[in-house]
This record gives C-alpha cells, structure tokens and sequence, in this order.
C-alpha cells in the first residue's frame, strides 16, 4: 500500500488498529462468511429494504477491510481478492464515521444471530473507537464526549445545579411523606449503599430521583448519593474511547470506595449498567471492593425482604416491557424486570419478539445525541413501532434511560398515543408506604406533621405558583392551552404568544417571572427567540423552560454561546412535572437574586 | 465391485493430495499461531447479577449453537435456508471422506450404501451450491458485500462436488475412467492449500468466535439466552 497517499487521520486510524486488536475481536473479524443471517436481525435492515448498505455484515466489513490490508495474508499480498482496503482520505473518513455512527446502535441483535458468533456490535465500536481518536465524529458525540471528560457527566450538569436540584427533591419527598428521615442523604460516609444515576434525570427526568429515594426510604435503607462523580452513564461505550470509559469508571469507583459503601447500587440505565457492572472494570483495568447491582434487582429484593410492600392494582393500566439491549443482550437481565414489573403492575403484556431478541429502540449507542440521523432513525424505527401497537399496552415500561428518550421519540412520530415509564416510577406507584420498613421500625421516631391540604382546597396564596407571571409561547394551540391551564392551576398568571416574535414583544411588555418556549415555531422560531432574549439587557436574566417536542433540538439549545436555558422539558408534558420545573426554576432563580 | 488399482498418475495425484494435506495443516498451525498471539481479553467483573452467570455454560452452549437450529432466530424462522446449510456442510464432509478413503480404504468408498450415501450427500450438496451462487448474485446486499473471494470460494465448492460426485460413482463401479478421481483429487489438493488464504477457513476460526462470545456473554449472564 502506498502510505504517502493517506492522509494524516487515516494513517492513524490505520495505526490505532494494533492497539485495539484482541483476540475475540480478530476472530469475529476473520469469520465472517458474508452468508447474509445477520440482514433480518437489522432493524435499520428491515425498514430500508432497498438500501443493502444498512445489512450488519457491511458495517462491520468498513473494519474487517482495513484489517484484512493490514494484517491478513491474503489481504497483503491480494487485497483486491477479499475487499481489503484502508481509507485513504480524510472524506473516506467521513463515509465510514457516517456508517459506524449513523446505520448502526451496537445493539448486539445481529451477534445474537450470526451462525460464527460474529460480534459485529464490538466491531462498530470498535470502528467508532478509531474514528473518536482522530476526530471524526458527530458534532454530538463530541460534545457529549467533552462534558464527560471535562465536568464529570455526560450531561454538563454543573455541580451546584445538581445538588440544587437533589435539595429541592428532598424537600419535596419530605414534605410529601411527611419524615425529614427521607431527605436525600449526599455524601453519607460509611452508607452501606450508594446510588449512581443518570444525568438525565437531574436535567429532564427529576421524579426518577423522587421515586427511587423513597423507595429507599420506605425500605429503610441506609443509603447515599455522592456529590460529584455521580454519573453512572459512560459515553465512552458509544464513542468506543475505552480511554473516557475507563476513566469515568474509575472515577465513580474511587467516588463509591472513598464514601466506604459496601454496593453500588446503579439506577435504570441500560449503557450506564453495562459500563459499570460489566466493562469499566476493563477499560480501566481495576478491581473493585463493593457490589455492582442494578436498581430493578435492588427493588425485587426489598419486595421480597418484605422492606417494601407494593399493590399491583395501582398500576391498572396495560404495561408492556422494552428490554433494553445492554441490559439483556449484553448483561442478561431479562427476567428480573418482568418479575419487579408482575408485582407492581397488574395488566403485564409481553412484547414480541422480547429478551435477547427484542429490537433496539432505536435510541442506541449514542443515537439520541446525533440529530444529523434522526430522519433515518425515525425512519427505522417502524420496526419497534409495530412491536409496541401490537402489545395494546398504553405504556411501555423500561429500564433505560436512552430507551425512554428513543421510545418516547418514535411513539410521537408514529402516533402510538401511549407513555413510557421506569420501573423504579411503577414501583413508587405501587408503593404502600404505611406497610413499608420503615413505618414498621419500632424504635424509629417518626413524627407525623399535619396532613398537607388539598391543592384544590388551598387557598391562592398557597398555591405554588401563587403571584407569578408566566409567559407560554407555543404554535400549537393545544399545547399552548394545556400549559397554561396546569400553570394557573398551580396559582400562576398567564401571559400568551404563538411565535418568537410575538414572545419577545409580550416579555418586554409584561416582564414575566419565567417564559415556557416551544422551539420550532413557524416565522422566529424557538431557537433565535432564546438566543435574543439573553442578548436583550433587560430580559436577559428571565428564567426560561424549554418545552419541546424534539429532544434533538437539546444540542441546538445548550450549544448556544449564551447561557443555557434553565430548564428543559420534552413533550408531552406531564402536568406535575411541569408545575414541579417551574417552581423549582423560579426558587432557584429567586435564591441567586 | 470394481477395483481401485491406483495407476502411477492417480499415485501421484495421490502423493500430491496428501502433500497438500500436510501443506494445509502446516498453514493452519501457523494461523493458530497467529491468532492467539493476538492479546487476550479478561472479564474482571464479578459474577451473577443476575444469578446466572456461567463462562462456560455460555462457551459450551455458544460452540453447540451451531447444532440448535432453534436457539437463533435467524435459523428458526428459515428452517429452509438451515437445511440447506446442513446439507451443504454434509455434503463437504462426503467428499472429503471420499478422498481419503478413496486412498486409505478403497473398499469401503466403493461399497454400495457407503457410495448411495456419499454420492446423494455430494448430489444434494451440489444443487445447494448452485443455489447459493444464485442467491449470492441475484440478492443485493449479499452482491454488496462479496468479494471475488467469496464468489470463487463457493464456485470452486461447487465444481469440487460435481467432481466428487463423479469420482463416487467411478470408485463405485458406476462410471468408467480413472480421470474422474484424478481430478477430483487434483481438486481436492488446491481446495486444501487454498483453504487456509480464503473465507473457507472459517472452520478454523469459529470454534474460537463462538467460545470466546460465549464465554464473555456467558460470564455476564445472557447467554445461553432466555426466551419466553
């Protein structure tokens, strides 16, 4: 091969190679037969039947190519022979970061069902691994990537936001359960378990948190969240930068060691289980003294300990369970969800096919963060459309917070008009607090406050919201109307407008406490609006809640070289959650003035 | 039942073909060799969670994957396309049966139910390779990722069993000329020395795919996998 003609990058995507090859991964890059099995395992496969180039074995031929001109006999001497081949240009880059990136979510549905055991999912990260080194890769993946190595967490969630985010979770548990004994525990030395999440729950899906400290609760557990390497996610594994996996693993590892907890215990994440129970601990080559346990297994235990007692029918609603593909094809946690999920809910519909042969939900080895493919995804995402309509369930529970996001993004697109939900948030429903651990504790000194009064019943000035203005901007009718009415509901004044423009008028006009923004709007959209309003001196410090029906605009939104918003939520809107947003947006801001 | 008396050309090619054997192993001793230099990979995460986690369960029922028809969507769904998978790797073994035995053990090659038997597997095994040419050529994504590799090896299997075919049917008496077993074993000789450089080594290797994928996937409890 003639190495002057390569460019810089590509000569070191060649290079890269030798570090990366072991032997599981020679063997599936010398197996394979090209018989094609791997084609209808391929949800990207299935739903473009009339583009070959999204079958499993080409993806992972863009690797078995460079490999077999480097390395195989035949491939030297003969490369023409058997396809192999090494990119030459920095655009033969862009073609193969399109292919790793875009066509495949290492969902491992293809390993499952290649007669040689071909592993094509650890071939594409591991292509995606050569790319991330030089710098080919979704604007997405890059910034995700930097937040990881820069600020801890995937998410770029600040350190004090998220303990202000923890302390008014805590004060909303307690004053719910009426115990300061439910306050979130940060930093608890000597707790015998420490809990990891997902920045995704601090930034959109604060109730998980809720939901899993009561649990905790209830069950009496003496527990504890850490105040800074807290992520349990690990972009490393979609990037396939074994370097920022190893590294975020360990950092969470000294967090857990260090706190003297004897389990870790990880919130429902499909990726950030398996980085953490099952490859971090290669990547990063360390060996741990604690115990890795996902939290669905945590909550069967407590049920059976009988330290929480559950009630199946106050979850009446037909449920059916996505597995996510970490979890069951790469760490085989396949039953535990469905025997948590039998307990607490009462309407339980198997989806078809399940377990190790369900389909991705589309959302993936990092999909949701590269907005380039969300055409294609959508596009893909037919398959695991039929599968949940064909359930009639009206929601799908999962275990994985990049399955909520997919899920809930291919069920607008498809109009399947059901939620999802965790099951940590099926369990906390089904929860009866009063026959839980820790009701049942005798020497416990529970002193009961006064039971709160009904919202409904409360007087104006109660009401959370009470004496604020709030500025909703939405195109849609509908959604504008639902908004508004949740928000009065909670005691706020409501001010309208349908367009950027419109918005900007009506804040300068009515100085709003806090405005809700849609983001795509015809005339000025959502997007120039934000941008505008920070850059207005007197509006510039007005909280703002993104409220939107395409999470691929997150990325759009925080990337502005403005501050970001202070709040973030995907449509549909949950009434509660909003009201919960809001106020906590507005005591935050009111705290910082 | 006819004789086989090896004339000094069919000696020969019997010499040749038995060099090439040793010539085969000598290259598949290397790519072993080459193969586990490469690093090899540890699970440090510890085991269960869930409860069953068993390395070698997972590597034991990876490797007999092969056998379960069932225990992959990909075969279960296409009970066709497994036949044919089945008949075709039979028909293989046939005809690398009829080539030694046709040196080792004339006798029983020429044998009525052995060469019924053989020859049926070599028949059956020659029509699935047309079959598999057609597919691979007339399938678009299958045309996407051929190489002339994977072309030329299917071919040649194709060509080998005709060959094989014939050769039964001479050992067997039913043909006349030595030519028949001569090519075949000329045949058989190339197929054993370029084996080792083509997709055909895939014998070699996927024992080894399938113990590693399964030990790992079995370490971490998702293999063997549940299904409902």
């Amino acid at each position: 091969m003639s190495s002057d003609s390569r460019s810089y990058k590509a000569k070191v995507v060649t290079e890269l190679l030798a570090k990366k090859l072991t032997r599981p991964l020679v063997a599936s890059l010398v197996s394979c037969v090209h018989c094609g099995m791997c084609h209808q395992a391929c949800h990207y496969a299935l739903a473009n039947p009339d583009d070959p180039r999204m079958t499993p074995s080409y993806k992972g031929d863009q690797l078995r190519k460079i490999f077999k001109r480097t390395y195989d006999w035949t491939g030297r001497v003969a490369p023409w022979w058997v396809s192999a081949k090494v990119p030459l240009t920095d655009e033969d880059l862009e073609v193969l970061k399109d292919i790793a990136f875009g066509t495949c979510t290492n969902c491992r549905r293809c390993t499952f069902n290649c007669p040689m055991g071909v592993d094509t999912a650890a071939v594409n990260r591991t292509m995606r691994g050569l790319l991330t080194a030089v710098g080919v890769m979704p604007e997405g993946v890059r910034v995700v990537s930097k937040d990881q190595w820069e600020i801890g967490n995937q998410m770029g969630v600040l350190k004090e936001d998220y303990l202000e985010t923890l302390e008014w979770l805590s004060e909303e548990l307690v004053a719910e359960v009426g115990d300061p004994a439910a306050a979130i525990p940060i930093d608890k030395k000597g707790a015998k378990v420490v809990y990891a999440i997902n920045p995704r729950e601090v930034k959109y899906d604060p109730r998980t948190i809720t939901n899993a400290a009561l649990i905790f609760y209830a069950a009496g557990e003496h527990w504890t969240m850490a105040s800074d390497w807290w992520d349990q996610t690990n972009f490393g594994l979609f990037s396939g930068d074994d370097q920022l996996g190893g590294a975020a693993g360990r950092r969470l590892f000294e967090r857990v060691a260090e706190l003297g907890a004897e389990k870790l215990v990880i919130s429902e994440c499909g990726h950030g289980y398996r980085s953490t129970r099952c490859e971090a601990q290669n990547w990063a080559g360390v060996d741990v003294p604690f115990v890795m346990e996902s939290a669905v297994i945590t909550m069967i235990n407590y049920i059976k300990e009988g330290r929480i007692k559950v009630d199946r029918e106050k979850n009446s609603i037909p449920v059916t369970y996505h597995d996510s593909c970490n979890l069951a094809r790469s760490c085989g946690i396949t039953e535990e969800p469905r025997e948590l999920l039998r307990l607490v809910v009462s309407d339980f519909r198997e989806m078809t096919p399940n377990r190790q042969e369900n389909f991705c939900c589309t959302g993936g080895g990092g999909a949701m963060s590269m907005s380039e493919y969300t055409p294609r995804r959508l596009k893909s995402a037919v398959i695991k459309a039929k599968q949940i309509a064909d359930t009639g369930a009206k929601i799908v529970a999962t275990s994985c917070h990049n399955c909520v996001d997919g899920l809930s993004d291919l069920i607008k697109y498809y109009k399947l008009g059901c939620q999802v939900k965790q099951l940590v948030d099926l369990t906390a429903e089904a929860l009866v607090l009063e026959e839980c651990a820790v009701r049942r504790t005798p020497q416990r000194v529970v002193t009961m406050p006064e039971p709160l009064p009904e919202v409904a019943a409360a007087p104006a000035r109660d009401l959370p919201l009470a004496g604020r203005t709030v500025l909703v901007v939405d195109d849609e009718e509908d959604a504008r109307t639902f908004i508004a009415a949740v928000l009065e509901d909670a005691g706020a004044r409501i001010v309208y407008a349908a367009d950027g423009d419109e918005a900007l008028a009506v804040a300068r006009r009515e100085r709003p406490d806090l405005i809700t923004l849609d983001l795509s709007m015809p005339g000025k959209d959502g997007v120039e609006a934000f941008t505008e309003l920070r850059h207005d001196a007197e509006l510039a410090t007005t909280p703002v809640c993104i409220v939107t029906g395409h999470p691929e605009f997150r990325r759009v939104i925080y990337d502005r070289p403005v501050p970001p918003p202070e709040g973030y939520m995907d449509k549909p809107v949950d009434g509660e959650q909003l009201v919960k947003n809001v106020r906590r947006i507005l005591d935050t801001a009111h705290a910082a003035a | 039942m006819p004789q086989h008396e090896p004339s000094a050309l069919l000696h020969t090619v019997e010499i040749i073909h038995w060099s090439a054997l040793a010539v085969m192993g000598l290259v598949y001793t290397i790519r072993l060799w080459w193969l586990l230099r490469f690093r090899a990979t540890r699970d440090r995460q510890a085991p269960g969670n869930p409860a069953r986690t068993d390395g070698r369960r997972g590597a034991l029922y990876s490797l007999a994957n092969v056998a379960m028809p069932w225990a992959m969507e990909s075969t279960r769904r296409k009970p066709f396309f497994y036949a044919t998978f089945v008949l075709f790797h039979l028909g293989v073994a046939a005809g690398i049966g009829l080539a030694f035995l046709s040196s080792l053990a004339p006798g029983l090659v020429a044998q009525p139910a052995y060469a019924a038997v053989s020859g049926t597997l070599l028949a059956v095994a020659f029509v699935v390779a047309v079959g598999r040419i057609v597919r691979r050529v007339v399938t678009p994504y299958l045309r996407l990722i051929s190489s002339p590799d994977d072309y030329f090896s299917v071919i040649m299997l194709t060509f080998w069993f005709a060959l094989g075919l014939l050769a039964q049917l001479y050992v067997a008496g039913v043909l006349a000329g030595e030519g028949y077993l001569v090519a075949f074993l000329l045949a058989t000789s190339f197929f054993l020395i370029y084996v080792p450089f083509s997709k055909i080594s895939h014998y070699l290797y996927y024992p080894f795919t399938r113990f590693w994928l399964g030990r790992t996937l079995g370490h971490r409890g998702s293999m063997p996998p549940v299904r409902a």
